[in-house]
């Protein structure tokens, strides 16, 4: 879900506009913030975020007690967010955001993007806060329609999530953040293909120039083929989105996801371990360690799983944390269910979204309570959402529950579809009928 | 009822004209209309046209500061968009006729790493737009015009059997040896005295922006307040020319003035129904968060993205929150936005600079919102319509012969020029400094030579059809900043610092 929260902060704040406006010629700074270690640039081809930042600094150093140039520098770093998926860059672009306001206090622009920065550190509850407060002082402004649309969601609140996103596309029809937006509401609401189309509307409308912008779209167009089945159109969009945008770690980690559709696990763990490598999310080794155990490095696997332990644990009372993963590290591979659904209860308490829900229901089941698990994946389930491994858990919450009538119509959902977790699923449903044959 | 509504209307005039200073031309004025480029309505022109005085030109340009260079795709129009031009001809502010622009696009040669190409691998210079000479070009857009009667539905192809090609951006020499002669291609006689054209041109806004943009940081020998000799000077820039070197796509669009009027006729200048009220906009299909059963991009309503009448409404006068909300409205429902012009913040802005203003409220603005005299001499109180942003065109004052206008339009005696209508040669940015200064107050106590020293556009103006001129090459083009030639005006052409 980082990925997806990502560009859409970064498709409702300034920083569009300015890379936007930075087009060729008219901005060609180069950039001085290039480290070696990030993937996704080299010393002589800046990423656009951080030509964006050296525009900004450069800003700030001609005219130091302007606000713009610190707010040009937070979307910037905001952007370098995405592109590196580091989350330092939110914290940098914190600062920067609390230099503009000691210039230019309540600074209406400079707020939208402190909320910004504020949905990128997951303080969902606060962002929404900020944002309902923007948008009674201006009632009709876009952007922050976009802000409320991206925490309502991530709170699980997809009814305001939707009024919110339609704001946008009725203010402005086809604008790119409100394309994205409703794009993530289709997916989440099982319109698969509606979505699809969404996003290719947003990429038919993104500069060429943009080239990271058109690598995140291809990745989401690529992820939405993925579950289908379609693995060739989606490794095709994703090839697509890495010639655009080399080593992009969002487009690495999806391609990883369509080598495991296809079983090739040897392949995953290569493009998983790369992924990690240059963003070192902890919710990324995660998905490593799994696809090392897929490809049977069970040893490799094992250090895995507990060196992102370690670090999950480190992160947990955070609001950026990987709590959903180590939910699931608990219940399904540690095998220590009360773990697992006491972080799920302490993520519960302040988000109600479909993964979350997911995961708590999961945790409910493995601790037996799976009358409770049933009410939290059935709430989660009637978003809409058509994801296998939502359909799997709740086939077996269902199974667990006696519902086995259910079970088969939830197991037979996940099936249908093609990933990791359909094909447990299908296992599952097959185990199921011919018990009952017999 | 009645005094309620005039004093709203009036309160909503003042602020709708007032403040044109902030931002010069439309490029880029709404925060969401800066995402979606190819909506982005830049400028938007109707004049009578000066080759014949029978007929009026509208020039709608969309997508801002194109660069030239910017392969490898360059600028096409957006497939998803329907360009427009709206007329009001009874004075109810109110579009009653209507023409609608479709894009359609081709790639030819799927394989083709970029859009264009010519003299290289075997494939000829793109000297056509078609047939021989046109194998390069594996981007290709052709489009449709349509004119609708908004009070009976009556919709019209005017290219009725005929394909239109849009005119690619100038990719340079090489690919393209004779530019030139692409443009011309891009120009089509429809019949019935109508002519088209669409494709990627020289944008012909002109401003010294980054000093504007500068918290209105002149180059001090400059302005903002010029000297006699830089304000009487129709020819020469004295700062530099921010938007030169930049393309802009544009349709363009001539008729009959006998089409736009509500009875069909020419009026004389006189005549309340010489007087038409225009806009360009641009819409997109609207959307649902929740699927429709049909495809979101080609089914359902049309939904209006972005509007320009006036030039510099929406980015001068509009708040930045409300923006969005007014490029979606439609002009008859401005009053919504009264509160914006009842304290115009660019007289505020010119104050503070010493410029005397008159004091709020600014009813000597009126006659841009609605429609008065002297643009309409034949209205009288009850024609005034309701207050909406639309640019009036007396369709009965005849074109000032090329070589006699003036940059300064109306305010300066060349009635042919804005705000009755808008020419290319117009030099809006000065002219409405010069309106929120008060110069329709009073041009003694008010009438301060205000100015950007930018006072033509460098690549010169077309003065035929279309109106517009060829796109800068993307090989050889170049843009102008302090320090550097390109002002005509100043020793030795070099830009003030």
């Amino acid at each position: 879900m980082k990925k997806f929260l990502a560009l859409m902060l970064m498709s409702m704040t300034p920083a569009t506009l300015v890379s936007t406006i930075c087009v060729s010629t008219i901005c060609v700074a180069q950039s001085n913030q290039t480290t070696s270690t990030d993937p996704t640039t080299s010393a002589a081809d800046p990423s656009p975020a951080e030509r964006s930042i050296a525009e900004a600094q450069r800003t700030i150093g001609e005219k130091p007690e302007q606000y713009t140039g610190y707010n040009l520098l937070a979307t910037a770093l905001i952007r370098r967010a995405r592109e590196t998926s580091e989350a330092r860059y939110y914290a940098e672009a914190g600062d920067a955001i609390k230099k503009s306001l000691q210039l230019a206090p309540n600074n209406f622009d400079t707020n939208k993007i402190q909320v910004s920065i504020l949905l990128g550190e997951h303080e969902f509850p606060a962002a929404l806060d900020a944002a309902q407060a923007l948008n009674k002082q201006s009632v009709d402004d876009v952007m922050v329609y976009g802000l409320l649309t991206v925490a309502y969601s991530e709170l699980g609140d997809y009814k305001d999530a939707e009024t919110a996103a339609q704001w946008m596309l009725n203010l402005r029809p086809g604008n790119l953040p409100a394309l994205i937006n409703a794009a993530r509401l289709r997916e989440l609401f099982g319109e698969i293909d509606g979505s699809y189309e969404l996003l290719q509307m947003a990429y038919d409308s993104t500069p060429p120039t943009e080239n990271e912008q058109r690598a995140w779209l291809l990745t989401q167009m690529g992820h939405l083929r993925v579950a289908p089945g379609n693995t060739d159109a989606a490794e095709k969009l994703l090839q697509q989105a890495l010639t655009a945008f080399p080593s992009y770690p969002v487009s690495v980690g999806e391609l990883a996801e369509v080598r495991i559709a296809q079983k090739r696990y040897e392949e995953a763990v290569v493009l998983l371990r790369q992924r990690y490598q240059a963003t070192s999310r902890t919710a990324n080794l995660f998905d490593l360690a799994k696809a090392l155990r897929l490809a049977g490095h069970e040893g490799q696997a094992k250090q895995a799983f507990a060196e992102f332990e370690t670090k999950a644990l480190l992160e947990s009372n955070k609001k950026d944390n990987s709590n959903r993963e180590l939910i699931f590290y608990y219940a399904d591979y540690a095998k220590q269910p009360a773990k697992a659904l006491k972080i799920a209860e302490q993520e519960y308490a302040w988000r109600k979204d479909v993964y979350t829900l997911d995961a708590y229901a999961w945790a409910l089941h493995v601790n037996g309570q799976d009358v409770e698990a049933g009410k939290q994946i059935e709430t989660a389930l009637k978003v809409g959402i058509r994801d296998a491994r939502l359909f799997r858990h709740a086939g077996e919450i269902a199974l667990k529950s006696g519902d086995s009538v259910a079970a088969q119509n939830y197991l037979r959902q996940s099936a249908e579809l093609k990933t990791a977790d359909s094909e447990q699923a299908r296992v599952e449903l097959a185990s199921l009928l011919g018990g009952r044959s017999r | 009822m009645k005094k309620l509504k005039l004093l709203v209307g009036l309160a909503t005039a003042l602020f709708m004209l007032a403040p044109c200073s902030l931002f010069a031309s439309s490029h880029r004025e709404a925060p969401i209309t800066a995402l979606d480029r190819s909506a982005d309505v830049t400028d938007w022109y109707a004049f009578v046209s000066y080759q014949n005085p029978n007929n009026v030109t509208f020039i709608l340009n969309v997508d801002p500061l194109l660069e030239p260079s910017n392969g490898p795709n360059y600028f096409p129009f957006d497939n998803s968009v329907q360009y427009e031009m709206f007329v009001d001809n009874n004075q109810d502010g109110i579009p009653d006729i209507a023409f609608f622009f479709r894009f359609n696009t081709e790639i030819r040669q799927p394989d083709l790493f970029t859009g264009f190409v010519g003299n290289l691998a075997g494939v000829p210079p793109i000297t056509s737009l078609s047939g021989t000479g046109s194998e390069g070009l594996s981007l290709r857009q052709t489009y449709t015009v349509t004119m609708v009667n908004l009070h009976t539905g009556k919709s019209t192809l005017l290219n009725d059997g005929k394909t239109l090609f849009a005119v690619p951006s100038n990719v340079g020499p090489k690919t393209m040896p004779d530019y030139q002669s692409l443009f011309n291609q891009g120009i089509y006689n429809l019949g019935n005295g109508i002519c088209v054209f669409a494709g990627t041109v020289d944008d012909p806004f002109f401003i010294d922006l980054g000093a504007f943009f500068d918290s209105v940081n002149f180059p001090s020998t400059v302005g903002p307040i010029l000297s006699p000799t830089i304000d009487a000077d129709n020819t020469h820039n004295y700062a530099p020319d921010a938007v030169a070197g930049f393309n802009v796509n544009s349709i363009v669009l001539e008729v009959p003035i006998a089409m736009l009027t509500v009875d069909g006729k020419i009026h004389p200048a006189t005549d309340k129904q010489a007087v038409i009220g225009t806009y360009g906009a641009t819409a997109r299909h609207h959307i649902t968060v929740r699927n429709s059963p049909n495809p979101d991009g080609s089914s359902g309503a049309f939904q209006q993205v972005n509007r320009e009448g006036n030039s510099l409404i929406n980015e001068a006068v509009i708040g930045t929150g409300f923006k969005d909300r007014f490029s979606e409205d439609f002009p008859a429902n401005d009053s919504q936005f009264a509160n914006f012009f009842l304290n115009p913040v660019a007289a505020a802005v010119l104050h503070s600079l010493g410029v005397p203003v008159p004091p709020n409220p600014r009813t000597d603005l009126l006659i841009l919102a609605q429609y008065e005299p002297p643009i309409c001499p034949g209205c009288g109180p009850q024609d005034a319509g309701p207050v909406a942003d639309l640019l009036r065109l007396n369709t009965g004052i005849p074109p000032t012969p090329v070589g006699s206008q003036l940059r300064l339009g109306f305010i300066a005696g060349d009635n042919a020029g804005y705000p009755n209508g808008r020419r290319p040669i117009d030099d809006v940015f000065d002219i409405s400094l010069r309106a929120i200064e008060g110069i329709l107050v009073d041009s003694t106590k008010f009438g301060l030579p205000l100015g950007d020293g930018v006072n033509t556009k460098t690549e010169g103006f077309n003065n035929a059809f279309p109106y517009v001129m060829p796109a800068n090459s993307g090989r050889n083009s170049v843009h102008i900043g302090p320090g550097q030639t390109g002002c005509t005006g100043q020793p030795g052409g070099i830009c003030p610092e």
